[in-house]
């Protein structure tokens, strides 16, 4: 197989050392691994065709790869064959400021791309955790996130138009330019999220907007997480959607400030991180008016306005550094990405608590209070099975927990291989199926990223 | 702690959660877009190798193509102290004869006191022997023959140093190429040597001997000026009726190991019209030992800075360490002077003129 890919690439674009193989056997995710039988490197979207057309050929897997960076193990070759490294497309083609655009290779960098939008006084709104890493590619295949979604919402929304390598090696251009344009199924937002299994995203086209001229923050302690999450509920349904409402539970506040030392209120139960963007104005009226209901809230603590930049960033990095504060607790910590309708928040924060209690784990929950999106994350000693076994234990629980409340059990790190059990608890046998038959329309010998959604 | 059979301290390699936030300011990823040539891909190729799933051979390539440059544990959220780990691997994989011929040799002399001294040797009338001062300066083992006007320029503008010219090699250069345990002996016996504070001209050796010492025993020596009075006494230095312009390398650890490299650039805006070099952060290729023992990596490293560079029209281009100075000056064919940012601070200071 080597050398065929060899013949196909020449030499320098394959590689199957076992250092390389080692490397890429693994993305993100804690406890998946398996070693790929050989890694190519992509340089065009001829290249990426011929690479489809052998693995159709010799009936081999083919899993493409961004940076690697996702939390639902997508990118681990779990049926070996084939890594399709992209990381050396990473042109941003053309950025228009009349259109509000940008045409980009599917390596892209999120925050390059937002970072060269800025230069036009543009942004790129999608700014999930890992954006100073992730690929816009990596994006769309995941419908990543992030923490301004409530008010700017999350990839999909952002997809114009895709050129995909289909699994059966033909290429489309699916959308474009357009704002309006309903010639077809729209097979832009099917690709979106669908985890490298229907074909292989080799460009992509998606709308930037106005960058927003000033940010407010402001951060609010609450007795228990339960009153933070009403407070949230309260806000929206005063008519304000915030570009920023993310809160942390007891467990993160005191392992962030182990970790960074900001000066954070660790009695508290909760923090919520409350702020908004746009012209002075109105980024000011709505932090104060979020203040001030906080402040009528239950079990509210204390309510802080950041006075400054400095301020504003200590805040936001109290939330960035959750996840990392709290590895730090145990040797593994397994990050989950439940959401709920904004309603349920309450309840579902509660329950979580109880899971906890009920298996003795530690469970840090941090999330993005304002669309409902949720990361429970369980820390424990990877070398203690017991442990372990109940953090899976808890994990089951989580998930029921989500569709019991009419949530899902990923809002925007992906099903992979992490949360395929649990997919058909929340789609039901019928959506099963047609997942597969639509598999097999894009995908017909099932090379593309095999044992994952679809299968 | 380390586990005697294994190759890595346990506890340093759990720490790392694989989020991949390393990736874009890896120096050789950036080249090769190849995971196993990123931070993460390395910190997985040691995790193999403490399991025996690859071999300490099969992983050479790879431990010895990093720069070390640790730009990575700045952007870590996790706190990976990569340097230390590096610093294991190397201790594992160049052993006795693996180690490169050219890296054995730079070690056989920097372990030698008498020949870092007879190296030194034609500078020494520079050095006037004092003691019972708080303030040591160190000399460094390769800077005192290679760039004598460092230290003599350093000795001009701090006039109360302790100078002890039977000083040997602070162990920087063994720990980061494959010898651990010597380079902290050598450490712990500057320390001895050296009492109360030392200075030292070299970012490299100022953030290992921190390592060893502590923080509170070492000054690097734009960290030393800034908190000193003199700050307040640079003056412009000018140029046909102009302010000099000047940019700045960082050194990689002084940057990433110690934090400093705010400093050197207010010492600068005193100095000059100062001007940030594109990608000055960045590794500069010299990393220690590196550009002689992967010479056309180094060069490939340093083209793009070389690049930016030549865009500026810089009078002086600054540095803040022995091995980017020579490896900057090398570099540089035509466009500013490469120059020891103490060469500059004597200019400005209107002290006399170094011999170096």
């Amino acid at each position: 197989m080597i050398d065929g890919l060899v013949r196909l690439l020449g030499a320098d674009k394959v590689k199957s050392d076992p250092v390389t193989l080692e490397t890429y056997s693994r993305d993100a995710t804690p406890e998946y691994f398996a070693r790929p039988e050989a890694v190519v490197f992509a340089e065009s979207t001829q290249d990426v065709v011929k690479i489809v057309n052998f693995a159709n050929e010799n009936k081999v897997p083919l899993i493409a790869r961004g940076a690697g960076s996702n939390l639902c193990a997508a990118t681990v070759p779990i049926t070996g064959g084939i890594i399709l490294a992209l990381s050396k497309m990473n042109k941003i083609l053309e950025i228009s400021k009349s259109e509000m655009l940008a045409v980009v290779q599917p390596a892209v960098n999120t925050l390059e791309l937002d970072n060269e939008a800025a230069k036009l006084n543009l942004m790129y709104p999608p700014d999930p955790g890992s954006r100073n890493v992730s690929t816009i590619g990596g994006n769309i295949s995941t419908c990543a996130g992030g923490l301004r979604g409530l008010k700017y919402g999350v990839t999909r929304n952002y997809v114009l138009g895709l050129e995909i390598v289909l699994g059966s090696g033909e290429v489309i251009k699916t959308g474009g330019r357009l704002v309006k344009d309903v010639a077809g199924y729209d097979l832009t937002r099917l690709f979106v999220g669908s985890e490298g299994t229907l074909g292989v995203i080799t460009e992509a086209i998606v709308a930037l907007r106005p960058r927003p001229k000033v940010s407010k923050y402001g951060v609010a302690y609450f007795d228990s997480l339960e009153n933070a999450a009403i407070a949230v509920e309260q806000i929206v349904s005063d008519g304000i959607l915030p570009a920023t409402l993310e809160f942390l539970d007891n467990v993160c506040i005191n392992s962030v400030e182990d970790y960074a030392n900001l000066g954070l209120n660790r009695s508290a139960g909760a923090l919520l991180l409350f702020g908004d963007d746009g012209d002075e104005h109105t980024a000011e009226s709505n932090t104060s008016q979020m203040a001030e209901i906080c402040q009528k809230t239950s079990g509210i603590l204390s309510v802080v306005r950041a006075k400054n930049v400095v301020e504003a960033d200590a805040l936001l990095e109290a939330r960035r550094c959750s996840l990392p504060s709290l590895a730090r607790l145990k040797s593994l910590s397994i990050l989950e990405d439940i959401s709920v309708s904004r309603p349920m928040l309450p309840v579902a924060v509660r329950r979580i608590e109880e899971i906890a209690k009920k298996y003795n784990l530690v469970i840090g929950t941090f999330g993005h209070a304002g669309d409902g999106n949720l990361h429970p994350t369980i820390v424990v000693d990877k070398n203690n099975p017991t442990e372990v076994a109940a953090a899976h234990q808890a994990l089951a629980d989580i998930f029921n927990l989500a569709i019991e409340l009419g949530g899902t059990i990923t809002g925007e790190h992906g099903v992979g291989i992490a949360k395929l059990p649990y997919l058909a608890a929340r789609l039901g046998e019928t959506q099963m199926e047609v997942l597969r038959r639509v598999k097999r329309t894009f995908d017909p010998n099932g090379i593309l990223n095999p044992g994952k959604l679809g299968s | 702690m380390k586990d005697n059979e294994k190759v890595f301290s346990q506890e340093l390699l759990d720490r790392c959660i694989s989020c991949g936030y390393c990736l874009p300011v890896c120096p050789t990823y950036e080249i090769t877009k190849d995971e196993a040539s990123s931070p993460r891909g390395r910190i997985n190729i040691m995790r193999a190798v403490q399991n025996n799933e690859l071999t300490i051979f099969e992983s050479l390539e790879q431990s010895s193509y990093c720069l070390g440059c640790r730009a990575c544990e700045v952007v870590c959220p996790a706190g990976v102290e990569y340097g230390h780990m590096l610093e294991e691997w190397r201790d594992a994989t160049w052993k006795g004869t693996s180690r490169p011929l050219i890296v054995r040799g730079l070690l056989i002399f920097a372990q030698s006191k008498f020949l870092i001294r007879i190296f030194g040797l034609f500078n020494l009338r520079n050095y006037k022997k004092q003691k019972n001062n708080e303030i040591n300066l160190m000399l460094g083992c390769f800077e005192r023959g290679l760039y004598p006007g460092v230290s003599s320029a350093s000795s001009k503008i701090f006039k109360d140093l302790s100078i002890d010219p039977s000083q040997g090699c602070c162990g920087a250069l063994h720990a980061h190429n494959g010898e651990l345990d010597k380079g902290r002996l050598l450490a712990k016996e500057m320390g001895e040597k050296l009492s109360g504070v030392i200075l030292t001209t070299s970012g490299g050796c100022a953030a290992h001997l921190s390592d060893v010492l502590g923080k509170n025993r070492v000054r690097e020596v734009s960290q030393y000026l800034h908190e000193s009075e003199l700050f307040e006494q640079l003056k412009p230095i000018y140029k046909n009726g102009k302010k000099i312009k000047i940019g700045l390398q960082d050194s990689c650890h002084l940057r990433n190991g110690l934090a400093v490299f705010h400093q050197p650039r207010e010492i600068l805006k005193k100095i000059g019209e100062y001007i940030e070099v594109p990608g000055a952060s960045e590794c500069c290729g010299a990393a220690g030992s590196y550009s002689l023992v992967r010479p056309k990596d180094s060069k490939q490293i340093v083209s793009k800075k070389v690049k930016a560079i030549d865009e500026l029209d810089l009078d002086y281009l600054v540095t803040v360490n022995p091995g980017c100075q020579r490896q900057m000056s090398t570099s540089i064919k035509r466009g500013p002077k490469v120059i020891h940012i103490v060469e500059l601070v004597q200019q400005s200071l209107k002290l006399k003129e170094s011999n170096g």
